[in-house]
């Protein structure tokens, strides 16, 4: 056991992944990235954000696996 | 027993969870667990304020000054008697016991009593993601001892099958009675539960469960402000 007492559990089953976390507090703004959770599933990447992000009366919430993001182009390259 | 007596066993509960959720906020496996249990312990302390904020307009408050010093007065069952040490017992708790919990809240929103109805509805928003987690942590399987305990101790607090619980049901002020309860709580779990023989004639009704015990000293003390009390004095000397 590590200093936590814990280190050495196994954590979920499965890779973990990680999932950007959209909110926004009215319907009239978009929606913008918040931050991010790593977990082994989307149920607790759920309940991970949720956590996590809750300082805020969000009036939408939603994650998205990193993975699935599609980029155009990224930092230092021109559109 | 009567409606207040169960709305207070499932305050004392949630107390409880709450407490021993805080407590595994610095020692799960991972700092999004940390924090998980540290929301879901907070999320379950202000269900418990709302829950005893109900006991008034329900028009009979049990709490009686015993609660000040006998720590067996409180309804909370047995798996909370002493803090748990290991993961395993906090996932069982979070999968299991708070999910009968959330499940008998559902039958107090569907059920008759205007109060209930209003007062218990947004619980059951937030304890969504309290299920979510513990059904993901459960799915990575656990010991089966905290698990089987957790199960029991459920069966035992929807209470006997021809109790009280299913009296509240009869009249209509749940929306479901103990068959039903332990149905719903598979149901949300995709498992059966373990064969669990109770023999409801060791069983307290007030308390809903049947192991004898109480909470340790130092929860007490903290659940009455007494471990603030010593802060306190220590931060004058």
């Amino acid at each position: 056991m590590g200093p936590r007492g814990l280190t050495t559990y196994k954590r979920v089953s499965g890779d973990a992944v990680e999932y950007e976390v959209f909110a926004r507090k009215t319907r009239a703004e978009p929606l913008h990235q918040v931050g991010s959770v790593v977990a082994p599933d989307d149920d607790l990447a759920m309940a991970y954000a949720r956590a996590t992000y809750d300082e805020e009366r969000w009036c939408e919430m939603a994650i998205v696996r990193k993975e699935h993001i599609i980029e155009l182009w990224q930092p230092g390259e021109g559109s | 027993m009567s409606l207040s007596d169960l709305v207070l066993s499932i305050a004392d509960n949630k107390q409880m969870l709450g407490l021993r959720y805080a407590e595994w906020a610095t020692r799960a496996p991972s700092l999004e667990a940390d924090i998980a249990a540290a929301a879901m312990g907070l999320d379950d302390l202000g269900h418990s304020r709302v829950l005893y904020g109900c006991l008034e307009p329900l028009g009979a408050d049990p709490r009686g000054p015993e609660r000040e010093s006998d720590p067996a007065s409180l309804r909370a069952l047995a798996y909370f008697d002493e803090p748990w040490s290991e993961w395993a017992q906090f996932v069982a708790a979070n999968a299991v016991l708070d999910t009968a919990f959330t499940v008998m809240v559902e039958a107090c929103v569907n059920g008759s009593v205007d109060v209930l109805q209003h007062r218990l509805r947004k619980m059951l928003l937030e304890e969504r993601y309290h299920f979510l987690h513990g059904r993901s942590w459960l799915k990575s399987g656990i010991d089966p001892k905290p698990l089987n305990r957790a199960w029991r101790e459920a069966i035992e607090w929807f209470g006997p099958p021809d109790g009280e619980v299913e009296a509240l049901h009869r009249e209509g002020k749940l929306s479901l009675g103990p068959r039903e309860l332990r149905a719903r709580l598979e149901e949300q779990l995709e498992t059966k539960s373990p064969d669990v023989h109770v023999d409801w004639k060791g069983w307290d009704p007030l308390r809903r469960r049947s192991r004898p015990g109480a909470i340790d000293e130092q929860t007490f003390g903290m659940l009455r402000g007494l471990e603030e009390k010593r802060f306190a004095a220590t931060k004058e000397a």
